[in-house]
């Protein structure tokens, strides 16, 4: 069963579509990751889905419930860390906690929720005062009450440090290994890289990609590339013979061999090794932020293309 | 359930904010203050204990508007500003739980301050005079409350409709303005009467012009006072020559206060909820 299916969900501010046409579907008990880059579209799609706006066209629902007719209901099987949340109010860290404990008519314990996100030193400052850092972490252990069916983070990472951030990977692995299904944004895609069963990837409000981390990869068509520096100038060997070699260039001592995938390294080397002396070996694939940077065209980050030493 | 989740969370926030200590010990003392220089025309305590009151009216028509506005004017829009709504929306609270635990608990802290006024003024009232005009003292502090409620309702109403708190000052000050203040100097019936006589040239009808006056809590609320009063406190609120004093209209009986007040409580806050529920909180 889907935990979260929209159908043409379109949501204009004045001339711009935030979201366009959007057909998404969540499935029960999965984690996905929602990545795309800043403005993409992923918090206007989450603000739908928790009914802090309105669509301008299309359908939301969430647990098989539209998501405007039935907020309430949705909300109590929800767990959410929203974005651009404040803890204004003259309250501790303790206290936002109880409240939001009664208020999910749950029986959670504070100091379970406080220890797991290691602000129990700090439970009766008030939350206000907190650093952005520990007001994260007490916003994700507001999320976690009452054991809920949905987990929704929307930049869950942000401000995070990094035990944080393992923190937060190691109890969403755990909440979703008993069966809640996790629905996370990011523009970090080695978190969602980290998590995910399935991704989503949005630009520009549109969704561009939706499938698992291995068929994303095996979409970007599994190009990998050999260096293979040599004791002499490795000229005139006739790489390019080899079946699943695209490209050899030859730079110094140094040989580029291009492959169509990655199995076709070992007989790259082979082939190589039996004509000259190699010195050393560089591997590279080409990685899933390649990829996303394709998607995106770049993205509006800018994120400089980076590629994985294997 | 969770209306009173809401109501519970602002109410411990406005306690705590201290913000409303400091107008409300003020309100006190003026009020205080106000009882004692009541000074006597040599009439009978009681008398002078119930002149003591009515000039209370005086005071309150015009300051506790700006109480209610100062305490109410930011309640759903802070909460839209500061992000703090989304956690009220991320657990199984709706939008009109929002906006009734938001209501309820402002109407709660301004009836508190109220009181509070009250108190110091009777206790003023009473150490001075010996006596305590317990219909007219209860009597005022009834309508005074409705009063108050009439610009919580319209402050809130103001609150939920904007998004931020420039746009919330502005639709709460604006409605001072022209509710209080313009009827403090010239009033709606100047207007009226101008566009009735001189720019459409029908026959001039006072009783009309008055209307448009009684249109204003403010006015309502001296109107209201009347109904508390003993006989001889009564006061003619509108501006009238003799001849139109003497044949009053239905319209224009004391009574019909109530019905402004009702007016002014369910109206704004009809269109405030309107809009909060259709809105984009972001």
């Amino acid at each position: 069963m889907a935990t979260i299916e929209t159908h043409g969900l379109t949501k204009s501010f004045g001339d711009v579509d935030a979201v366009r046409d959007l057909d998404l579907t969540v499935n029960e008990g999965e984690v996905f990751g929602f990545l795309g880059p800043n403005g993409a579209g992923k918090s206007t799609t989450i603000n739908l889905l928790l009914d802090y706006i309105r669509p301008t066209s299309g359908s939301v629902e969430v647990f098989g419930m539209d998501a405007q007719k039935h907020p309430a209901k949705i909300r109590e099987r929800v767990g959410v860390l929203p974005e651009g949340y404040g803890f204004d109010d003259p309250l501790t860290g303790r206290e936002y906690l109880e409240w939001a404990i009664r208020t999910k008519d749950a029986d959670d314990d504070p100091e379970t929720l406080l220890d797991l996100v290691s602000l129990t030193d700090d439970a009766e400052r008030m939350a206000a005062d907190y650093s952005k850092g520990m007001q994260q972490r007490l916003a994700f252990a507001m999320s976690l009450i009452d054991d809920p069916d949905l987990l929704i983070l929307d930049e869950p990472s942000t401000g995070l440090d990094p035990n944080g951030i393992r923190t937060m990977r190691e109890t969403v692995a755990d909440v979703a290994a008993e069966g809640t299904t996790v629905f996370f944004s990011s523009h970090h895609l080695n978190e969602v890289e980290a998590v995910s069963d399935r991704v989503g990837v949005m630009n520009e409000g549109e969704l561009v990609a939706v499938d698992s981390i291995d068929g994303l990869r095996d979409s970007v068509g599994g190009h990998a590339t050999l260096e293979l520096e040599c004791a002499t100038r490795p000229t005139d060997l006739g790489v390019g013979s080899v079946e699943g070699v695209v490209e050899a260039t030859v730079d110094g001592h140094t040989l580029s061999i291009t492959c169509a995938d990655p199995t076709v390294k070992v007989d790259a080397i082979t082939y190589v090794a039996e004509r000259t002396d190699v010195v050393d070996v560089l591997s590279t694939t080409v990685s899933l932020e390649t990829l996303f940077n394709e998607l995106t065209e770049g993205g509006r980050e800018g994120e400089a293309t980076q590629e994985v030493v294997q | 359930m969770s209306v009173e989740s809401i109501f519970s969370k602002d109410l411990t926030s406005v306690r705590r904010s201290g913000a409303l200590w400091g107008v409300t010990v003020c309100l006190a003392l003026v009020a205080a203050m106000m009882a004692y220089v009541n000074v006597g025309r040599a009439a009978p305590p009681l008398r002078e204990a119930q002149n003591a009151y009515g000039l209370l009216v005086g005071l309150i028509g015009v300051l506790v508007p700006i109480v209610a506005i100062i305490a109410s004017y930011m309640s759903i829009t802070g909460e839209r500003a500061s992000g703090g709504i989304k956690f009220l929306l991320a657990f199984p609270n709706t939008r009109r739980d929002v906006f009734v635990g938001k209501l309820l608990s402002r109407l709660g802290v301004v009836s508190a301050i109220v009181l509070f006024m009250f108190v110091a003024a009777t206790a003023m009232t009473v150490a001075r005079y010996g006596v305590f005009p317990a219909g007219v003292a209860v009597g005022v502090l009834a309508v005074t409350l409705l009063y108050a409620w009439t610009f919580v309702a319209l402050s809130v109403a103001c609150s939920s409709a904007a998004a931020t708190r420039s746009q919330a000052i502005a639709a709460t000050v604006g409605s001072y303005f022209v509710l209080v203040i313009l009827n403090l100097t010239f009033r709606f019936s100047q207007v009226v009467q101008l566009v009735h006589d001189v720019i459409l040239g029908l026959e001039p009808d006072p009783h009309l012009y008055a209307a448009f006056d009684y249109a204003s809590p403010y006015i309502a609320y001296q109107k209201a006072a009347n109904l508390v009063y003993p006989t001889a406190m009564e006061r003619n609120v509108f501006r009238f020559r003799e001849e139109a004093r003497e044949s009053m209209p239905a319209y224009l009986s004391d009574e019909v206060s109530l019905v402004v007040f009702a007016a002014w409580l369910v109206i704004p806050l009809a269109l405030g909820y309107l809009l909060f529920q259709r809105s984009d909180l972001q």
